[in-house]
């Protein structure tokens, strides 16, 4: 086993991310710029190059090739990883980092809602949500 | 494992090395540049006191962030914590924040039900069922090229840009969906490819929305609403913009024609 990593990819693109906290200082830092993911999301070049020039600003290594193979070669004995949301990201992520150890890191959350209840239209969300909204880091201590 | 270089002499050198690491990838580069410098500077840019009155319209007070929070450069919370401090009330910026909560608001229900990114939450309540829509997009929309000047100029705009104003994703969205009869999902995929915010949770429910697949009804437009809110420098002659230049009574009858009530 190696040393833990914190593996980022395109929807946590900044230092002040929580994962950075949780990772610990020092912990190598990767994305991984993977052409078959990439392409089977179907990005434009527009999408690309900001991604990239997002990169550019980040203490972090941008490596080539395929998200499970690179992870499978570091061998990390823990990988820290920003929460995701799109559904196609979150299934890479648990294909890639399956028999792994893994901590999914959340955003700092915008609102705090106690019982979140069937989310279907956004009033009944925001009657819940407005407690909160207007509270820095969503009424949390963050 | 050798990383990738991060180091050019200028834009020029990073997009020609994306180029060669993605040849596939199609168009050119967006004149918007991704990095935390940028989006910080847009987010000292926004006026959110403004906003909510403005937001609507083509030349309103948008700030434009939506790239950098999609991917994460920035967050709703460092956002909004900025604009309480161009505030005396948090309630003289409730739009603004609100705006912020649509987006929260869309990744809980994909959360909740990964499933509605793709298949109709709700069926068509435009009296038409969804194999009455055609699967695939249409050439002319793909490239801008409809012959309809306003539509034709916001498609331009995201195919070159990859922004859009949010008006006009909805106006986009609603002449694919309804005036042309495409499932949504064929212009949910488009958007994807091209906007540089392309998140599937607020892409693709909004264009449920749209569609009325996740709403009570389809949402359509005149090309009246097309001129109050853009106007000039955008082409919204009648001659220029036929199919859409009609009442909404007028419209609702020529798009749902099996509808009984067009009042």
């Amino acid at each position: 086993m190696s040393p833990p990593i914190l593996w980022l990819h395109e929807e946590a693109l900044r230092i002040s991310h929580p994962v950075f906290t949780a990772a610990g200082e020092g912990t190598r830092a990767i994305f991984i710029w993977d052409d078959a993911y990439l392409r089977a999301r179907n990005y434009s070049l527009k999408r690309l190059v900001f991604i990239y020039e997002c990169l550019c600003a980040l203490p972090v290594e941008i490596v080539h090739g395929d998200m499970t193979a690179v992870l499978q070669t570091l061998a990390p004995e823990r990988v820290f990883v920003p929460a995701a949301s799109a559904p196609p990201l979150k299934e890479t992520i648990a294909n890639a980092t399956a028999r792994m150890q893994v901590m999914h890191v959340p955003d700092i959350p915008f609102v705090t809602i106690a019982r979140e209840g069937a989310m279907r239209r956004f009033f009944p969300y925001w009657n819940k949500a407005e407690k909160t909204a207007f509270m820095p880091h969503g009424g949390t201590d963050a | 494992m050798q990383p990738l270089t991060k180091c050019f002499a200028d834009r020029d050198a990073l997009v020609a090395h994306v180029k060669q690491l993605a040849p596939w990838a199609e168009g050119e580069r967006s004149y918007i540049q991704g990095g935390r410098a940028m989006a910080k500077r847009k987010l000292e840019q926004i006026d959110p006191l403004h906003y909510g009155r403005t937001r609507n319209y083509g030349n309103g007070k948008i700030t434009r962030l939506s790239p950098y929070i999609h991917h994460g450069v920035l967050s709703l919370d460092e956002v909004r914590n900025h604009a309480l401090t161009l505030c005396r009330e948090p309630m003289q910026i409730t739009k603004f924040i609100q705006e912020l909560a649509w987006r929260d608001f869309w990744q809980r229900v994909l959360a909740q039900h990964p499933e509605w990114a793709w298949n109709d939450v709700e069926p068509y309540k435009t009296g038409f069922t969804a194999s009455d829509y055609a699967s695939d997009l249409p050439q002319d929309i793909a490239t801008g090229t409809t012959g309809i000047a306003c539509i034709d100029a916001f498609i331009q705009e995201l195919l070159h840009t990859g922004y859009l104003h949010n008006h006009a994703r909805m106006y986009v969205a609603s002449y694919v969906v309804h005036f042309r009869r495409v499932r949504w999902q064929a212009g949910a995929e488009w958007f994807l490819h091209h906007l540089l915010d392309g998140d599937i949770a607020s892409n693709n429910l909004s264009w449920q929305w749209v569609a009325s697949t996740f709403s009570q009804k389809p949402y359509i437009f005149t090309l009246e609403n097309v001129a109050t809110y853009f106007g000039a420098p955008l082409d919204t002659s009648p001659e220029h913009n036929q199919p859409l230049d009609a009442s909404y009574a007028e419209l609702r009858a020529r798009l749902f024609p099996l509808l009984k009530e067009h009042a």
